[in-house]
This record gives structure tokens, C-alpha cells and sequence, in this order.
């Protein structure tokens, strides 16, 4: 459910680079936030002045009087501010609350808001600091009401946000079609131990399952098995470990299958069988290895029963036993399509770590009713899947300081499907996947590369009468391109 | 993901001596002969499974020919002791250590065996297939494991009364036994081996392995030693029974501070297995980890059949496998588990004989030719041991310095009839035999074994007695009361060794005693001379009630029913009675009898009833012989008759105290219709019929009776059931529903009793039932079918 864990190397005095986080923090108008044992979730609502390119069609009354300005254009450009609604979400270590505390206070200029709502485990932990640095209120709400609060809002808010995995495809991430209805489905959150939560509505959810075997219980067994504090080198560990070594197999006991009741030789028939009687030392990583398959898997089996008894197809796993760790991502995935033959699929998040904040941010904004606008993922202000993911490149995260950022705009209008969509559940816009096509991911990626410097001239011709238009579209490119090469390593 | 039923370990005890002789008075008895043999071994314990022949004596009457009658002018029939051979199933129990050690002996003693081949199964089969055909001359025949532990599971319910209990750690009693269900199917087998299978069993013959698990005993096991390097299975128990999980787990209330009252989470539940152990900079202990341990995997399991279990809707719950057998330990948390998952809407149930499940089975697919499920078999009280007589939990110092040859073992006699239930039961399913459950209440239970000590020298006299002509009946008999006497003091510590103790788990177990040491019916003088005597009284008996009028008769009949029943050796207070006055007759019984209104007194609606038309046809299961059977019983029976209603006769089908046996029966029925028309009549034109209980007990089961007299009672359309005496209308099935009416009658006998049924010495029992919903005028038209 939630834990605490504490980075061995901090550093406090780190300077924030406000172009980059805390956004648009001026206009902050509604803060949320969400500490669990290692992360806290940060949320507010803003709004963001920026310019929009309009067109008038010549007045035809004013077209006589001015007939030698404008004569052939058929109608004029201007260019004029708008204010819109954002929502910004930052993710960052416990360690640098403080910190990021301070920063806010002291870039907050004229909010009127006086409370913040807060979720997680460890909402109580901070209360007291949170209400000193920033003046306002905490509010605690209820942790899975967030959860699932935040859960249905990027279900239905962001396309692609849930994908399933498969690490031996051309792409290790499936992403799912955003379905019209996204009612019922089953959460299962694996924290410290396991909540497993029917989601029939918008407001009606039920927790109908759970256990104690969850991530606190891999933590705490690998802890003492291996004498390896951290998890996430107990996640390393266990992703170089072979369980078979520890574990009992069919085999070991039938020396092949045991036909008669349809068991392969290669299924586990105990975990840790052997270390009961075998008189020798077992290898960290093996150890590790088993304990992940045997709590991966009893999760899934456990998954899949009540996914079973409740009659429900879509099952999402998020928790930090899962967060951004294609290790369990996979072990859980293969639990699920063993103990389901594939009739259930196991899905993920792409924004799991930001369910809570989101959630509390939108009990809070309840008279704002943000469900009745639509929202879309801001490309340019968001981090990408895994980017602070300890799997991924954990030298290049220590050095970075390891921040995380989802940006959502408002949509002026709320968005549907085309009532003529023949099945809208199958309807995929897209005609290339390029997650799924190396070449041709290579191909656009080159071609989209290759095609910026023009439209930064382009950019900078647009707007003749500003002089800062050159050094803002060098800005652009920079961002631009950047995305483009992170897209190259993780292209999803 | 998959589980499994054997674990490879070999848990070798720490001392252990090849050499030691085995008792052979004591275990693999009956030996010479063997016919079939079948093996189940498995990770640590061997069970070993046989039929044989028994032969035994039993005491046969015969009437005495009309021609030589002037040999033996005042006896009405002659008693003679035969040996007769029954079928009797063996099994035995013990350390893998001992396994060379038994085949040598069972070599050695193994006489004429024509067998060829062992049945055998258990993972541990492959390992010892050389030793055993070396060291017997047998070829080892593999069968699939989980085939035959179901169909062992199968036996055990159908066969053995009070075979599954539930477990209460905290209650008075550890260990509630449940009735045997006429329907076993279907149910869930959730076998906790190395890992776990979970299998749903819909018939004999059908059964899936619908789930499993990789986190089961060996897991308990091989994380248990990594943690704790304790490399003993039981010590790892021991070690977890003495934790406190909450030093290691996480609690909701750790998180929260308290309950998470909104998702309905108690404060005290686990919300993380070794949640502490992650972040916590410390040393935890071995017995806290332990602790953990076995709640993370018992909880795991609990959860899982619980969910198979609603999947399938399935009710009934088995748990079976090492990780249970005999250790109240995970008894009690898979019991939790399973309470906290359902909300208490399934039990976990467990097995007496759950370790034999799969030598039951091998030895039943070894017998498939003999076709073993179409006979009823019965629990051996004398050849079994107790519940947990092996279990490491009990008393692990005692054991290990006993240290001879820890073995169990279990015998069943195959039963000569088929035994069903009986047709007019109201709900076969809720039907329970005993009135008090003496594992339930500790007083009871201290009272009737001291009774059933007090009274043992008395029963060892009477067996001597029995068997004048042999000089060894006194050392047989010294034989017989040490064996009882342990038995009786096993059943002090352990009240729950066989199933419920009951009054009639303590008299049946003392029948099988005696019948084990060849006194088939230490009774049989006592009894002949009883029936000589009252059947001398029989005409004047008859005549006096002739000249009643019809109201007076009708209240004369019923008190000579219950003083007749006073005559009755197996109570104390009566035997001490007759015993010093052999002149105790039937007019003082009468006297003694307590005046009306009785205890339970519903003579009047009796007899409202009687004014009313006769019943169709009237079971009367009959108690003693002598005064009680001839003065009491057959006059009541001769009454019926006359007004019309067929009576069927049920007595015993073997000797049981001083109980009137079928075969006497019929010689007493004989020479009454010889002088009684009435009786004769009815012998004639079929209206009066004898049959067979189907038991050799003072009490009696109405779950298990004999075939034919389940088939007597439906042809006949009985709409009457009669039950007399203390034993079966009081001890049994004082609160039995029956679906007709029914009367109870007896006289109790045992002050004890007396006072806790509120009543005295001698006082009345008279209690006639009509089920609701029938009339009490019911017509004899108005019949079950």
C-alpha cells in the first residue's frame, strides 16, 4: 500500500531549473498532492497565456474604405493572446520536497487558494511541513478514491494510455485503443501489499480483493535473503538470477510432465522446493528471481480468479511494484496469460505513477467539473513513459535529479467519436504503427529530422515584426529535436 | 503456478535404529494371510496397505433338534462357538527410515500369499521400486498419485462415520466431526504437498485439477530454512507457533495508524507480508519469521480455495498433505483463512485419515476385481490408532524416547452386509446418532470413561466366565482389559482419537476389544438362561393381559415394555441387582418403575392414537434378551398384530452385551408361535418379519443399517418406528427426526444420565413423535413410499 524508502545520496541544495518544472506556477490556482513511500506526485491547475494565430474576413462595409490596404487578400492574420486551462502533474523523489516546497512558495504570486488536497501513505508524514512552507491547508481525501479517480480520468483523457507488454515482441509496448466506454474493469494495485478494485462507474468502486503478498513482501523476503536493501537492485538481481536453480519444478519431482493432470515438466510445482532440502548456498540472483515468480505469479492467479468471478475482461496493474519495471511487468504479464490462456490481458499505464495526484487534484476541482471537458496530453510539457524508470539507465537518472512531468491542456470543445464509426471500440486513426516497424519508425524519424531546418526558417519568416523570433524558434528546435532523439532510444 | 503432492525430502530422523524389532502381536497383524498388497510412499512417511482374512471365533446358536430335544431337556437352543473368516483391510504408517526394516519382516512372516504384484504410489515409489521387488518377490505396478488419493478420499467419507471434522483452535472441543453425508459428491480436495493441487471431485469416478500453486509446503519449508537454517519441517512449525508475525508483517494500522474503515480493513490485518523486514535495519527472529512465513503461505491457500471454491460452487472443503497432517498449527491458520475469506460461509474441513488417502487408494485399484465399494467397511476401534497417534506436535519428547518404532495404523473390517441409511430418516443429511457428544463436553466425558473403567472388571469377569472350558480365557481376558484400559486413557488425552467420543464409540469400542481377544460374546450363558426363564412366564404373560380390558391392555403393554427393559446387563446399577439377587422378576421391575407422569410422558397422545386406525406396518428395534425381548416386547408386538399392523422385527446382527441377536430371535419367535397362535399367524402370513440391523452395537445408527431391512421398511410402507432402550432410544437418537411417527421408550438405568436429563433412577421415557405436517391421526393410506 505504500512505503518509505530513502535514497542513500541526496542532494537538497539542488537548484531547480524553472523553465523546465513547475510551470506556469504564477497562475497556479488549485494545488494536490500525492506522497507515497519514495515519490511525491504534484499537481496544480494553471492558466497559460499564449499567443493563437487568428483569421477575420475583411469586413465588406470596411472594405470600401480601405480598399488600397488590403485589396487582394481575402481575409486578415492577427495574432492574439488566449488564456488557457492547464493541468501540470510533476513526479519527484521524496528526498527533494523540500526543495521543490521552497521553489513553489517562493514563484506562487497571486493564488487565492487556501487548501491543498493531499493523498498517499505518506500524506501525514508531510502535513506539517506542507502547511509551514506553503501557507495553505492540507486536506487529506481517501487514497483508492483517488486511485481510481485518477485512474478513469487518463483512461478516458489520454489515447494510448494503456499498453500491454511483451518483452520478446518487436516492441516491448502494445498500446491500446482508447475504448468509448471504459466501464467495468479491475484495478490491481501492488504496493506494499495488493488492493484489487472493481471499477463499475465513475463513482462506483469496490475493493473485492487483496493480499500481503505484494511488493513490500519481495522487498522484505529479498531484503532478508539477500541482504540487499534497495529494490531496485533487488529487481536487478532478480532479472539476472534463475530460478530454477531454487525452485521446484514438475520435472524434478516426475522427472518429465506429469501428463495425466496437463502439467508441463518446466512448471514451478513449489517455489524455494528445493531449498528446503538441498544442503548448499543459493545465489542472490537465483533467490531473487524465484521470490519475484512466485509473488508475480500468485498475483496474477489471484488477478485472474476474481477478474473470473466478477466477469470482467480489462485488468490494469499499477502500484510500485510494477511502475516502470519491465521485470515485473513481464513476470506479471506472463502470470496473467498462463493463468488465463490468454482470454485476459494484462494492461498497464502509461501515467500509473500520477493516478493519485490526478485524483486529488480533480476531488478538489469538483465545481470546476473537469470531467466535462476533455483534456489532451501536452506533448512539448510532458516527460515520456519511464523516464526516471531506475531499469532504464540509472547512472544517466542520478546525475539528472530526476524529475517527471505530464502538462494537460483543456480542450476548448468536448471531443466524441464520429457517430458513423463503424465498431468505435477497433477504430485505430493511425495507418503505421511505428513502435511496431523499426524501418519505418527510422525512416520518419530521419525524414522528420531532416525536415526542421526548414520549418524553423519557416517559423522565423512567419513573424517578420519580432525580432526574438529566430532565438525562440532555436529554442523550438533544440526541444524538437531532442524529442525526436529520445524517441529514437525509447519509442514509446 | 503448480504445486505438488510429494516432497522429495527425506527427513530422516536423527536417531534411528535399523535393528529394532518389531512387535508383531502389534503391528502388520494378520499377516500369514496377506492377499494384496499396495504401498504409498512418500517424502518422508510410508503407508502400507493389506487385505487379509481374519479368523475369529463367534458364538452361533442353533436350535436343538425336536428328535434329540430329551438330551438337553431345559435349554431352548444350543451355543456354540465357530471360527469364522471375515475380510478385514490393513493399513500402516511409518518413517521411510523403517521402510527396510518392514519389508524383512513382513518377508519373514508372509506365509502363503499367492499375490505377484504391489500397488504402489507416492512420489517416493520410483526410489524403493528395486528394494521392494528384491526384498519380496513382488512386482512394484505404479498408479497415477492423485487418481488414487482421490479415490482413497472417496472411501474414507463414504466409509468411515465422522471422518472429517473442522478445527477450533480456541473451543472446547479442538476438533468438531462431521456427519457422514449420504451424497460426498461433489467437493474440493485442496492437497498441500510440496505445492499445492486443488482438486474438484464430482464422482467416483470424475475428478480436475482445477488450480494450484507453487507457494505451498515446500515453500513454508525451503524458505522457512533460508530464513531460520532450521532444516526441520516440524521444527520450523515449532518455531512459528511460538512468533509474533507483527514484528515482521505490516500492518494496516502500521500505515494507516489505525483501521482503513472505508475499504472495510481492520487495523490488525496484514497489508503486507515482511512489509517491516524491507526497511527495518534489524535482526528479526527465527520464530517471528516462521510466523510470518506460515501466515503468508496459509492465508495465500485459504484465499485461493476459497476463490476456486465460489468459481466451481463448491461447499465442501478438503485440506489434505503433509503441510496439514496432524499439525494443529496450520489446522488452525488455514481454518482462520478460510473464516476470514467466506465470512464463515465454508468450512475447512480436514481428515482423520488423510495420510492413508493414497495407499487406500493404490490398494483400491489393486481390488478393483473384488469390486470393494459395493461392500460397507467399518473402522477397526480395536486395530487403529488414534487420531495423531504419530503427530510431532502431540508429544514430541515421549515420542522420541518411546523411540521403538513410531507407526499408526488403521484396520477396517469389510462388513458382511451393505449398510444404507434408513429410508424414514426426516433429513439424512442433518441426522446425527448421538444425543451428547462427549468431546464436546468435558464433564460427560470424565464421567462415562471412569463409568466404563469402573465397570471393567466386571466385563473381564463375565468374559472369563464365559469360556469356562478354556483355561488361556483369563490371560486373553487380562489381555483384553489392558488394551481397553489404554484405550480408555488415550481417549482422556486425546478424546477426539476416533471421530466424536460418544457412549457409543466407548461400547462399540470395547465390543471390538473383546472380539479381538476371542470372546465374540461374553453374554451368550447369561443371555440363553434369560430367554429359558422368561419364556417359561410367556403364556401366563399373555394370558393376564387378555383379561385387561382394552385401555388397561394397552397401558399394561407399554409398562411391561419398560420393565422388561430394566432387565438389562450392560447398565451398572441393574447388573450389581441382578448379579446379588437372581430372584429380581418382572413384577419388581414393575415396582421399580417410576409412576406417571413420566419424564417424558406422551402415553395420552399414544393412546388417543391407538383409537385410531392401525398403522400399515411398525419397525420395532428391540434391546435385551430374556424378560425384556419375551414379556416385554413380544406381547406389545402380538398387540399390533391384532390390530392389524405388520411389524418388522430389527435386532442385532452380532452379538453386543446382552443384546437379543438376530439368530436368537428367530429360535425365541419359533417356540413362542409354537404356543401362540397370534404370533404364529403372523410368522405365517408374513406380517411378522425378522430382520438384521447390520450392527453387533449397543447403540444404534439409523445411517447405517442393514440393506435389506431399508428394503423391508419401504416394501412394508412403515409408517411406525419403534426404538427401545437406553442404548438406542437414549445415548442414540433421542433426538432423531423420523419422516413417520415414532415411539422411544426406555428406562433409565444410569443415575448420572438420570440427573442430567432432570429425572432419577428408573424414571420413564416415553416419547411418541408425529412429524409436523402429518396428522396424528394420520390414516394408514398417508404413507412415504
Amino acid at each position: 500500500i505504500f512505503f518509505s524508502t530513502s535514497r542513500h545520496t541526496m542532494d537538497k541544495s539542488i537548484t531547480l531549473p524553472p523553465d523546465e518544472i513547475f510551470r506556469n506556477l504564477e497562475n497556479a490556482k488549485r494545488f494536490a498532492i500525492d506522497i507515497g513511500g519514495s515519490l511525491t506526485k504534484l499537481a496544480y491547475y494553471s492558466t497559460v497565456q499564449h499567443k493563437v494565430a487568428k483569421v477575420r474576413s475583411f469586413d465588406k462595409a470596411t472594405k470600401v474604405n480601405i480598399p488600397e490596404a488590403a485589396s487582394d487578400k481575402l481575409y486578415e492574420i492577427s495574432v492574439q493572446e488566449e488564456v488557457t486551462a492547464r493541468l501540470h502533474f510533476i513526479k519527484f523523489e521524496n528526498a527533494y520536497i523540500e526543495t521543490c516546497l521552497d521553489f513553489i512558495k517562493d514563484h506562487l504570486v497571486n493564488t487565492e487558494t487556501k487548501v491543498i488536497k493531499a493523498t498517499g501513505g505518506g500524506a501525514h508524514k508531510f502535513k506539517e511541513l506542507i502547511e509551514r512552507k506553503l501557507g495553505l491547508k492540507v486536506d487529506k481525501e481517501d487514497e483508492m478514491t483517488c486511485l481510481i479517480k485518477g485512474c478513469n480520468f487518463v483512461l478516458r483523457n489520454i489515447p494510448h494510455e494503456a499498453f500491454v507488454y511483451a518483452k520478446h515482441a518487436d516492441s516491448e509496448f502494445r498500446f491500446q485503443t482508447t475504448q468509448p466506454d471504459i466501464f467495468p474493469y479491475l484495478l490491481v494495485n501492488i504496493g506494499s501489499g495488493v488492493s484489487i478494485v472493481k471499477v463499475e462507474s465513475e463513482d462506483k468502486f469496490e475493493r473485492i480483493g487483496g493480499s500481503s503478498i505484494g511488493g513490500g513482501t519481495f522487498w522484505g523476503l529479498g531484503a532478508l535473503l539477500t541482504k540487499t536493501k534497495r529494490f531496485d537492485e533487488l529487481l536487478q538481481l532478480a532479472s539476472k538470477g534463475q530460478h530454477t536453480s531454487v525452485d521446484m519444478l514438475v520435472k524434478d519431482i516426475y522427472g518429465g510432465s506429469y501428463g495425466s493432470l496437463g502439467l508441463t515438466g518446466d512448471l514451478i510445482a513449489s517455489s524455494f522446493g528445493k531449498s528446503a532440502t538441498a544442503d548448499k548456498e543459493f545465489s542472490k540472483e537465483d533467490m531473487a528471481k524465484s521470490l519475484l515468480h512466485m509473488i508475480s505469479n500468485d498475483i496474477g492467479q489471484l488477478a485472474c480468479l476474481y477478474a473470473k468471478l466478477h466477469n470482467l475482461s480489462r485488468v490494469y496493474f499499477g502500484g510500485f511494484f510494477i511502475r516502470g519495471h519491465p521485470v515485473t511487468m513481464h513476470t506479471i504479464t506472463y502470470s496473467i496469460n498462463f493463468f488465463t490462456k490468454g482470454e485476459v490481458q494484462a494492461l498497464f499505464l502509461r501515467h500509473e505513477g500520477y493516478l493519485g495526484a490526478i485524483g486529488a487534484f480533480l476531488k478538489g476541482a469538483e465545481e470546476d467539473n473537469p470531467n466535462q471537458y476533455s483534456w489532451g496530453e501536452n506533448y512539448a510539457g510532458s516527460s515520456g513513459l519511464m523516464s526516471v524508470s531506475p531499469d532504464m539507465n540509472p547512472m544517466q537518472r542520478a546525475r539528472s535529479g530526476t524529475f517527471d512531468m505530464l502538462e494537460m491542456d483543456r480542450l476548448e470543445r468536448q471531443l466524441v467519436n464520429l457517430p458513423l464509426l463503424q465498431d468505435p471500440s477497433s477504430y485505430i486513426p493511425d495507418t503505421m504503427d511505428l513502435t511496431e516497424d523499426a524501418l519505418a519508425r527510422e525512416y520518419w524519424l530521419y525524414c522528420f529530422e531532416e525536415a526542421l531546418d526548414g520549418v524553423v526558417k519557416r517559423a522565423v519568416a512567419s513573424q517578420p515584426d519580432m525580432p526574438e523570433a529566430a532565438e525562440r524558434a532555436e529554442k523550438f528546435r533544440q526541444k524538437y529535436r531532442h524529442k525526436l532523439q529520445t524517441l529514437r532510444h525509447q519509442p514509446l | 503456478m503448480a504445486e505438488f503432492v510429494r516432497l522429495d525430502s527425506s527427513t530422516s530422523r536423527h536417531t534411528m535404529d535399523k535393528s529394532i524389532t518389531l512387535p508383531p502381536d502389534e503391528i502388520f497383524r494378520n499377516l500369514e494371510n496377506a492377499k494384496r498388497f499396495a504401498i504409498d510412499i512418500g517424502g518422508s512417511l510410508t503407508k502400507l496397505a493389506y487385505y487379509s482374512t481374519v479368523q475369529h471365533k463367534v458364538a452361533k446358536v442353533r436350535s436343538f433338534d425336536k428328535a434329540t430335544k430329551e438330551a438337553a431337556s431345559d435349554k431352548l437352543y444350543e451355543i456354540s462357538v465357530q471360527e469364522e473368516v471375515t475380510a478385514r483391510l490393513h493399513f500402516i504408517k511409518f518413517e521411510n527410515a523403517y521402510i527396510e526394516t518392514c519389508l524383512d519382516f513382513i518377508k519373514d512372516h508372509l506365509v502363503n500369499t499367492e499375490t505377484k504384484v504391489i500397488k504402489a504410489t507416492g512420489g517416493g515409489a520410483h526410489k524403493f521400486k528395486e528394494l521392494i521387488e528384491r526384498k519380496l518377490g513382488l512386482k512394484v505396478d505404479k498408479e497415477d498419485e492423485m487418481t488414487c488419493l482421490i479415490k482413497g478420499c472417496n472411501f474414507v467419507l463414504r466409509n468411515i462415520p465422522h471422518e472429517a471434522f473442522v478445527y477450533a483452535k480456541h473451543a472446547d472441543s479442538e476438533f468438531r466431526f462431521q456427519t457422514t453425508q449420504p451424497d460426498i459428491f461433489p467437493y474440493l480436495l485442496v492437497n498441500i504437498g510440496s505445492g499445492v493441487s486443488i482438486v474438484k471431485v464430482e464422482s467416483e469416478d470424475k475428478f480436475e485439477r482445477i488450480g494450484g500453486s507453487s507457494i505451498g509446503g515446500g515453500t513454508f519449508w525451503g524458505l522457512g530454512a533460508l530464513l531460520t537454517k532450521t532444516k526441520r519441517f516440524d521444527e520450523l512449525l515449532q518455531l512459528a507457533s511460538k512468533g509474533q508475525h507483527t514484528s515482521v508483517d505490516m500492518l494496516v494500522k502500521d500505515i494507516y495508524g489505525g483501521s482503513y474503515g472505508s475499504l472495510g480493513l481492520t487495523g490488525d490485518l496484514i497489508a503486507s507480508s515482511f512489509g517491516k523486514s524491507a526497511t527495518a535495519d534489524k535482526e528479526f527472529s527465527k520464530e517471528d519469521m516462521a510466523k510470518s512465513l506460515l501466515h503468508m503461505i496459509s492465508n495465500d491457500i485459504g484465499q485461493l480455495a476459497c476463490l476456486y471454491a465460489k468459481l466451481h460452487n463448491l461447499s465442501r472443503v478438503y485440506f489434505g498433505g503433509f503441510f496439514i497432517r496432524g499439525h494443529p498449527v496450520t489446522m488452525h491458520t488455514i481454518t482462520y483463512s478460510i473464516n476470514f475469506f467466506t465470512k464463515g460461509e465454508v468450512q475447512a474441513l480436514f481428515l482423520r485419515h488423510e495420510g492413508y488417502l493414497g495407499a487406500i487408494g493404490a490398494f483400491l485399484k489393486g481390488a478393483e476385481e473384488d469390486n470393494p465399494n459395493q461392500y460397507s467397511w467399518g473402522e477397526n476401534y480395536a486395530g487403529s490408532s488414534g487420531l495423531m497417534s504419530v503427530s510431532p506436535d502431540m508429544n514430541p519428547m515421549q515420542r522420541a524416547r518411546s523411540g521403538t518404532f513410531p507407526f499408526d495404523m488403521l484396520e477396517m473390517d469389510r462388513l458382511e452386509r451393505q449398510l444404507v441409511n434408513l429410508p424414514l430418516l426426516q433429513d439424512p443429511s442433518s441426522y446425527i446418532p448421538d444425543t451428547m457428544d462427549l468431546t464436546e463436553d468435558a464433564l460427560a466425558r470424565e464421567y462415562w470413561l471412569y463409568c466404563f473403567e469402573e465397570a471393567l472388571d466386571g466385563v473381564v469377569k463375565r468374559a472369563v466366565a464365559s469360556q469356562p472350558d478354556m483355561p488361556e480365557a483369563a490371560e486373553r481376558a487380562e489381555k483384553f482389559r489392558q488394551k481397553y484400559r489404554h484405550k480408555l486413557q488415550t481417549l482422556r488425552h486425546q478424546p477426539f482419537a476416533y471421530g466424536s467420543l460418544t457412549v457409543r464409540s466407548l461400547l462399540d469400542t470395547r465390543e471390538h476389544c473383546l472380539n479381538e481377544f476371542n470372546f465374540p460374546d461374553p453374554y451368550s450363558k447369561i443371555k440363553q438362561n434369560e430367554n429359558d426363564i422368561a419364556l417359561k412366564y410367556y403364556q401366563k404373560a399373555v394370558k393376564s393381559l387378555e383379561e385387561l380390558s382394552w385401555e388397561e391392555r394397552q397401558f399394561a403393554l407399554v409398562r411391561g415394555v419398560l420393565a422388561g427393559n430394566v432387565f438389562d446387563w450392560g447398565a451398572k446399577a441393574v447388573s450389581d441387582v441382578l448379579e446379588s439377587d437372581p430372584e429380581f422378576g418382572f413384577e419388581q421391575a414393575k415396582r421399580q418403575l417410576e409412576e406417571r407422569p413420566w419424564l417424558v410422558d406422551s402415553y395420552d397422545q399414544w393412546l388417543e392414537r391407538l383409537r385410531g386406525p392401525p398403522h400399515k406396518c411398525a419397525l420395532f428395534f428391540v434391546d435385551n434378551s430374556g424378560v425384556d425381548i419375551i414379556l416385554g416386547v413380544i406381547p406389545f408386538v402380538r398387540e399390533l398384530l391384532s390390530r392389524g399392523t405388520e411389524v418388522v422385527l430389527a435386532s442385532n446382527s452380532g452379538p453386543a452385551l446382552n443384546d437379543v441377536t438376530n439368530g436368537e430371535l428367530q429360535i425365541l419367535t419359533e417356540r413362542i408361535a409354537a404356543m401362540d397362535p397370534v404370533i404364529q399367524a403372523g410368522l405365517r402370513e408374513d406380517r411378522l418379519t425378522l430382520v438384521q440391523s447390520g450392527s453387533s452395537s449397543p447403540c444404534l445408527d439409523l445411517s447405517r443399517l442393514d440393506k435389506v431391512l431399508a428394503q423391508v421398511v419401504r416394501e412394508r410402507q412403515t409408517d411406525l418406528v419403534i426404538i427401545e432402550g437406553m442404548g438406542r432410544a437414549i445415548h442414540t437418537n433421542y433426538y432423531a427426526m423420523l419422516s413417520c411417527e415414532s415411539l422411544k421408550m426406555a428406562v433409565i438405568k444410569n443415575s448420572w444420565l438420570a440427573d442430567r436429563l432432570g429425572g432419577k433412577l428408573f424414571s420413564v421415557v416415553f416419547k411418541y413423535e408425529v412429524p409436523a405436517g402429518k396428522p396424528s391421526q394420520g390414516s394408514a393410506a398417508v404413507t412415504p413410499s
